[in-house]
């Protein structure tokens, strides 16, 4: 690995945004391929991922360093294109994402649809008060391999539990992969609402989705 | 408790505290009781009742438990279940007589959820009002804006008094305080906000505002300021803020030690100015307390 690239790289993992954010649009200027420095960026978002799960980092680092994959995503994802035929625009896979009837309660489910995103997966996001049906006709629809259901509330807990006994009516429970999060979620409720995991913060939900779409793969 | 006026209600009876949780699963009510009365020594006005998800399911095991907890103390106490069915259940149970007569809370009514108000008819009771969430045209919708927490407010509230006979100061209005760490929307300003001018409201003068405080400091950083969690600074600094605009009821631990900060305090300053910023900058400016320390 070039000194550049281990640079890139430890700006993104120490939280300099500013150079950071430089240095990849000074490399990209200079003719470097936007796939490898998308996956510098991915490498330095594991470093602030492991810092995270460490105790070291919290929410903000997470954000902030989401922030800088995104800009420089920005001024990559068109040069990708530019030079490539298709096929370069792959993701790990599909997850659908909303807030339980009964609950309007959104930040949680927005950071985790962020988190989501930057780290490689298609995340339809299916916003907040979501009626069982329309996760049904969503999942009929994308065939995701996990949907992620948030709540706040008490009452969201027997929403969940709705949802995936209505999912599991329709025949769809067997493909797909359910995890909850959102308020005070722990294994009893899991266990409550019939989901195969949950999931404290946004990087157990990334954590949770490269478990289950590589076990699959 | 060294702020003068502030009301606490004690929320230990939930299975979120995981000594708790054991005490519900075991079965444990003299456990519950020696809960309920240390929370009432250390000064709450009422005390918070959940079992968790169980309660949708066990009412026996709901029903014992206030028994229990009645049995133990005259605080009276504050039902939190958003659902007609259980709190019914709670309603059926709780003896106003061993409370020195004193009525239960429910926690709580919402205007999308008014079919609760129908359990007067089983005791009266005071509420605790969910003012983040209105009803639209029929649809249930956040409000994000202070003027729409505060609308909602008093219509609800002129509703209670109107058709319902309560008194403003049989009403808490929860204005919902959103986690610092995860407030890219200015939340916590808007609820700020709405205490201010829900306060300043002739209209509504004696109403108590009321607000979980477990959320503020939730997903900080284990630091410590003065030998204190950054985590209980930062509920104090969210009260010498709030107090003063007409916050007056925690819902919260009433052994947490809650102060006014003084001006010059460091969390109180990034408090401060965290709450003008939005989105990241509000994430960068809340950081430095922790990065370069």
């Amino acid at each position: 690995m070039s000194e550049q690239q281990q640079k890139l790289i430890d700006l993104i993992a120490d939280m300099n945004e500013e150079e950071a954010i430089k240095l990849a649009n000074s490399m990209l200027d200079s003719g470097y391929d936007p796939m490898k420095l998308l996956e510098h960026c991915r490498a330095g978002m594991d470093v602030v991922g492991k810092r995270f799960e460490s105790g070291e980092y919290f929410l903000p680092e997470l954000m902030l360093a989401g922030e800088m994959l995104t800009e420089i995503s920005k001024k990559a994802k068109p040069l990708i294109q530019e030079s490539q035929t298709g096929g370069a625009a792959s993701t790990k896979g599909t997850v659908i994402i909303g807030t339980v009837h009964g609950d309007l309660h959104d930040i949680g489910k927005n950071i985790v649809t962020f988190m989501l995103d930057i780290n490689g997966y298609k995340v339809i996001d299916l916003g907040i008060d979501v009626p069982v049906d329309t996760f049904i006709d969503s999942i009929k629809e994308h065939k995701p391999s996990v949907v992620g259901l948030s709540g706040f509330l008490t009452l969201a807990f027997d929403s969940m539990k709705e949802t995936i006994e209505a999912i599991k009516a329709a025949g769809l429970r067997d493909d797909i992969k359910i995890m909850i999060g959102g308020g005070q979620v722990d294994d009893t409720i899991r266990d409550y609402t019939g989901a195969d995991a949950f999931g404290l913060n946004a990087m157990s939900a990334v954590s949770l989705c490269s478990g289950w779409i590589k076990a699959a793969a | 408790m060294s702020i003068p006026n502030l009301a606490i209600i004690g929320d230990r009876i939930n299975p979120g505290f995981k000594a708790t949780r054991t005490m519900i699963e075991q079965r444990d009510f003299k456990g519950i009781q020696d809960l309920a009365k240390r929370q009432v020594q250390t000064g709450a006005i009422y005390l918070d009742v959940t079992i968790g998800p169980k309660g949708y399911e066990d009412y026996g095991l709901l029903s014992e438990v206030i028994q229990s907890i009645q049995a133990a103390v005259d605080t009276p106490l504050c039902f939190d279940y958003p659902h007609k069915n259980v709190l019914e259940a709670c309603l059926k149970t709780y003896d106003p007589a061993k409370a020195g007569g004193r009525r239960p809370l429910i926690n709580s009514l919402a205007e999308t959820r008014w079919e609760i108000m129908d359990l007067m008819d089983i005791q009266p009771f005071n509420v605790i009002l969910m003012a983040s969430e209105r009803l639209d045209e029929g649809a249930a919708k956040p409000n994000k804006r202070c003027e729409d927490v505060h609308k909602t407010a008093k219509r609800s509230a002129e509703r209670l008094v109107k058709e319902h006979g309560l008194e403003l100061n049989d009403i808490y209005i929860d204005v919902t305080v959103s986690t610092l760490v995860s407030d890219t929307e200015g939340l916590v300003r808007m609820a700020l906000d709405a205490i201010e001018s829900i306060g300043l409201d002739p209209d509504l003068k004696g109403i108590h505002i009321v607000g979980g405080l477990t959320n503020i400091g939730n997903m900080l950083p284990p630091v410590e300021f003065d030998g204190m969690k950054l985590r209980h600074v930062m509920e104090s600094a969210f009260l010498t803020v709030a107090v003063p605009y007409g916050f007056d009821t925690v819902l919260g631990t009433p052994w947490n030690e809650f102060r006014m900060l003084p001006e010059d305090h460091v969390v109180l300053q990034t408090f401060r100015e965290v709450i003008d910023l939005k989105g990241l900058d509000a994430m960068r400016r809340l950081r430095k307390l922790w990065a370069n320390k």
